[in-house]
């Protein structure tokens, strides 16, 4: 008897789990519990460091490879990291590879620019977007304007004072990946490790384990996993965001995981053993 | 006919591929010049690319609303996304801001593009947390040991499993981060660097095999 009430645990229709996720995700947007982000992972940390120590001035590539698909993760972590250049006073240059990012990267410079009075091209340049990442990539390591001859309003790169000094990879300080998709191993593998040029990664939670043989070599500097890592970076800098907020969320929808999973493996172990 | 089809076309990948696997280890300007100029081929072969795919697109979904097959009306919908990000993309010049503010293509992608892709890859999580309740059986050793590695890594992500981890697990001393630095730098290092190695190793071999015209699938099947 009891045996087939609890064997209608698994017929259990999934819009109840739905449901139940979606009041997980909801509850603390309405109302933030507000729990703190004690630890800072070791990978955070490197990348914070590696930036923090940069000399000014120096120019920094961000490569913005994502879509509004990944963008609650990657976006602050986007963010976070462009506010850490600007606070640093680096100079900042803005690629992608990925039509979709061009909507966010936009999003992002109307709003964290003002915030340190930096100026479009002086302080930072953004570049259109470029197909075939491999190809754009190989050729930016012998001549940068071959590809990028002009900003994503046409102006003439070369006469950006941001651009001053800048011909290849070799007058670049770092390279900051930030994507969803394979292009943090394409920059590691053309870039990184044929020139020599010091790169660090933000990805998704999902494929984060995914990096560490590249950090254990040191290929990469650090990584910023998911909205976890966002929210550690965020408190590195001392500027919470959306990483920070969206935590109690990530929260919450984490231990439900966790506690459905062992739910129903409990009800099976009571399943069998009865 | 056979020249055409197969001979010049193998000849070109042998000459192209070897010269191009050669030009990576030749740091001289020759080299470098013709990489950058393959480069530029490569970039306008792909834009020729994507637009025989955006025509093989739309003829299957133009061919699906003729023949009314079940959900054509969807097919609708791949012109209608279209319609709606690139007519303003080419009204507004590309551009997403001006001085006004937000243009068309802003408006595009911040009302259209944007939910519909957030909405997609949201609707994932839904289906994670069902399939975890309803498929995840520790019903074996190895089940077991990745749900216990599972079950740290998700625990010490989020603050409130640390907080956890700390109350019922702090008398071993052994925090979370520990743990979870232990099983990255190791068990996960060892798998993932395994994978990695067999991935290179394969596209090394099929790289030499296309290069010498032994895989010929690409050229298709005539």
């Amino acid at each position: 008897m009891l045996k087939e009430k609890l064997q209608k645990f698994f017929k259990l229709d999934r819009r109840w789990i739905f449901l139940l996720l979606a009041i997980v995700l909801f509850a603390p947007i309405i109302k933030p519990i507000g729990l703190p982000n004690k630890t800072i992972s070791r990978d955070v940390q490197n990348a914070y460091t590696y930036m923090d120590t940069l000399a000014p001035g120096s120019f920094v590539l961000f490569s913005l490879d994502y879509d509004p698909s990944t963008r609650p993760e990657l976006q602050p972590q986007a963010i976070a990291m462009i506010r850490h250049a600007f606070q640093k006073n680096l100079r900042v240059g803005v690629v992608t590879y990925i039509a979709g990012a061009t909507g966010l990267i936009q999003q992002a410079f109307e709003k964290v620019p003002k915030e340190y009075n930096k100026v479009y091209g002086k302080d930072y340049v953004i570049f259109p977007y470029m197909a075939n990442a491999v190809a754009v990539l190989t050729q930016m390591s012998s001549d940068f304007y071959g590809i990028y001859d002009k900003d994503q309003d046409g102006t003439d790169a070369r006469t950006l004072p941001v651009m001053q000094g800048i011909k290849n990879y070799k007058n670049m300080a770092l390279v900051v990946n930030i994507t969803g998709t394979s292009m943090l191993d394409i920059w590691v593998a053309y870039v990184g490790d044929k020139y020599k040029v010091p790169v660090i990664g933000g990805v998704t939670a999902i494929s984060q384990p995914g990096y560490g043989p590249y950090l254990q070599t040191g290929q990469l500097k650090g990584l910023i996993g998911g909205m976890k890592g966002a929210a550690e970076y965020e408190s590195l800098i001392k500027q919470p965001g959306k990483g920070t907020s969206g935590i109690d969320s990530l929260n919450l929808a984490h231990l439900l995981v966790l506690a459905l999973i062992l739910t129903s493996n409990i009800i099976l172990l009571i399943i069998k053993y009865l | 006919m056979k020249l055409i089809k197969k001979q010049i076309p193998l000849a070109i990948v042998f000459v192209f591929g070897v010269l191009t696997l050669i030009s990576y280890y030749i740091p001289h300007k020759k080299s470098v010049d013709f990489m950058e100029m393959m480069n530029k081929w490569e970039n306008i072969v792909a834009a020729f690319a994507f637009f025989l795919g955006l025509i093989s697109l739309f003829y299957s979904h133009y061919s699906k609303i003729a023949r009314k097959v079940d959900g054509w009306g969807y097919s609708l919908f791949v012109y209608i996304g279209f319609l709606a990000m690139v007519v303003p993309a080419i009204y507004c010049h590309g551009k997403q801001m001006d001085a006004a503010g937000k243009t068309a293509l802003g408006w595009s992608f911040s009302f259209i593009y944007n939910p519909l892709s957030a909405t997609m890859f949201a609707i994932l999580a839904f289906y994670i947390v069902s399939t975890a309740y309803r498929s995840f059986r520790i019903k074996s050793l190895q089940a077991f040991v990745l749900f216990v590695a599972a079950f740290i890594l998700i625990l010490g992500k989020v603050p409130l499993g640390q907080i956890i981890w700390t109350s019922v697990l702090g008398w071993t001393g052994a925090g979370v981060d520990q743990v979870i630095d232990w099983i990255m730098s190791y068990p996960a290092v060892a798998g993932k660097r395994g994978i990695m190695i067999g991935i290179a190793i394969g596209a090394v071999v099929t790289s030499f095999k296309i290069i010498f015209g032994i895989e010929r699938q690409y050229m298709g099947k005539d």
